[in-house]
């Protein structure tokens, strides 16, 4: 019994880490540019397949790390200020249902181009995890990618991500314009490069997400929407915005889930939900959102 | 220094603004004086490049300023305190006044010889300078935001509404802020809206009236 709780943690851990980088991505787009951006889930995948490919083709186990983080930023630099300036851009101003449904088209349209240029074949490679060993933790013998790399990334992600913000002028500028657009605006922020700079951020942090998850799992189509989903109920859980919540969050999901997973297999799917529902409807904001007032 | 010329604005398709005139001269103090829903926000809102004209023209020192974006408007020399203050509020009130220089770009020195011209100005926000302006009072956030503007603000300040909401004594205190202010800087362009044009009268040289978006008559 021990040891299945404590590898119920340890699956638990790795997991949040996962879903902390795809959902603290999600809701900093959501925090800056409020639109929930279906199309997460795809920059995910495509980061995913990418880092495969990208691992299948240097070839040597050492380089195999750097080829991660290359899909990541590729994907984070090419597709983020591609769907901004030729999408987001477009539709700021407009309704959010039909901010949800471009993006949802977008989510769609991703699907098909990951199939037209990956196939529908599962794809597998584990180089990174073999490349970093295992090791022993009382008792079970566990990869070090899971058990130091993904929670290790994760955390880097969350101190860097919030020193970022709080220290640095850009980091402060994304801040002032999640505040209040015009208010930024009128201080002299540009909040459009603001916008393009945070989607870019937040797609390749997708992207890493999905090429820290590939080693690990073969790589299907549909990933795309069952990550977006998962990063919904974390984000909706903590409360939209919510970077420090969003990384809690995924820790409370990824270890029901994983409990779930070891103690009552059949409730799998649905715990990350039930709790999000239960949290939802005792505190409407989140666990860390907070309704606004506003002093007149 | 400014002038706006049959500026027209719309709101969701509704004019706001129609044909308004309005010129505030190199150290002209002008008041905008008018009821609520007049149209002082909108027109200061369509000054600072935050709502489109539909018609007219906005020129400060002779530049047509209807194609520039808002954020650009700032580095004229520009500064604007709205009426409903619209500080960061998880940043502290120092972060506030700062952002603005900051994001200028201005040389280490440029941007503490405008804070230290804030701080002298304002000594009661000295000690309020590390609280978050989320939990600062109304009337503290309002000067909070008149700190900020004044960052910015060394040719030209807006100041929408800034008496509204204070009390007696705050208000009286602002005034005073105001009048010290006018008097040191005489270069210092003012535009100010209130609904109680009493209030401007000790340190304002021209009032226009605003009524249902139009300028009714600009005395001096």
């Amino acid at each position: 019994m021990g040891l299945l709780f404590l590898l119920a943690a340890l699956d638990g851990l790795a997991y949040a880490a996962q879903v902390f980088l795809v959902a603290v991505g999600l809701t900093l787009v959501f925090g800056v540019l409020k639109i929930l951006n279906v199309a997460h889930g795809s920059l995910f995948a495509i980061g995913a397949y990418l880092a495969s490919t990208l691992v299948g083709l240097v070839g040597v186990p050492w380089l195999s790390l750097l080829a991660l983080a290359m899909a990541a930023l590729a994907v984070g630099v090419v597709l983020g200020p591609v769907i901004e300036r030729g999408l987001l851009a477009r539709i700021y101003e407009k309704e959010h249902v039909l901010q949800l449904l471009v993006t949802f088209a977008l989510l769609m349209i991703l699907e098909d181009v990951q199939k037209l240029v990956w196939g529908v074949q599962p794809l597998f490679e584990d180089a990174p995890v073999r490349l970093l060993g295992q090791v022993e933790v009382g008792g079970i013998v566990y990869t070090v990618y899971q058990l130091l790399l993904l929670p290790g990334v994760a955390l880097l992600v969350l101190v860097v991500l919030a020193w970022f913000l709080r220290r640095t002028l850009l980091g402060r500028t994304i801040v002032a314009v999640t505040h209040d657009r015009e208010a930024a605006e009128a201080i002299g922020i540009d909040s459009r490069r603001v916008y393009l700079l945070t989607f870019t951020i937040g797609a390749a942090l997708a992207a890493m997400g999905g090429a820290l998850a590939a080693p690990t799992t073969s790589l299907v189509p549909g990933i795309g929407v069952q990550t977006i989903v998962l990063s919904f109920a974390v984000v909706a859980t903590a409360g939209l915005g919510r970077i420090e919540g969003a990384a809690a969050t995924a820790l409370l999901i990824g270890l029901g889930r994983s409990f779930a997973v070891y103690f009552t297999p059949e409730l799998e799917v649905v715990v990350p939900y039930l709790l999000m529902v239960a949290v939802l409807l005792v505190r409407p904001a989140g666990l860390f959102g907070s309704t606004e007032l506003r002093r007149v | 220094m400014l002038s706006l010329a049959r500026v027209e604005v719309a709101i969701a398709g509704a004019r706001i603004l129609r044909g308004v005139d309005l010129a505030v001269p190199a150290g002209g103090r002008v008041a905008l004086v008018g009821r609520n829903g007049a149209g002082k926000t909108t027109t200061f809102r369509a000054i600072m490049g935050l709502l489109p004209l539909v018609a007219g023209s906005v020129r400060f020192d002779g530049t047509e300023l209807a194609g520039l974006p808002a954020h650009r408007r700032t580095a004229l020399g520009i500064g604007y305190a709205p009426e409903d203050r619209r500080l960061f509020p998880t940043f502290t009130v120092e972060e506030n006044v700062r952002l603005p220089a900051e994001v200028l770009g201005l040389p280490a020195a440029e941007l503490r010889a405008r804070l230290e011209r804030v701080w002298e100005l304002l000594p009661e926000l000295v000690e309020l300078r590390d609280r978050r302006a989320g939990a600062l009072s109304g009337g503290q956030g309002k000067m909070a935001a008149l700190a900020r503007a004044l960052v910015t603000g060394t040719r030209l300040l807006l100041l929408d509404e800034p008496f509204q909401g204070l009390a007696p004594a705050l208000a009286r205190r602002y005034g005073e802020i105001l009048a010290r202010l006018v008097e040191r800087e005489r270069s210092l362009a003012l535009l100010v809206s209130e609904s109680n044009p009493e209030l401007l009268a000790p340190f304002v040289d021209t009032i226009a009236t605003i009524e249902r978006g139009e300028i009714l008559s600009a005395a001096g």
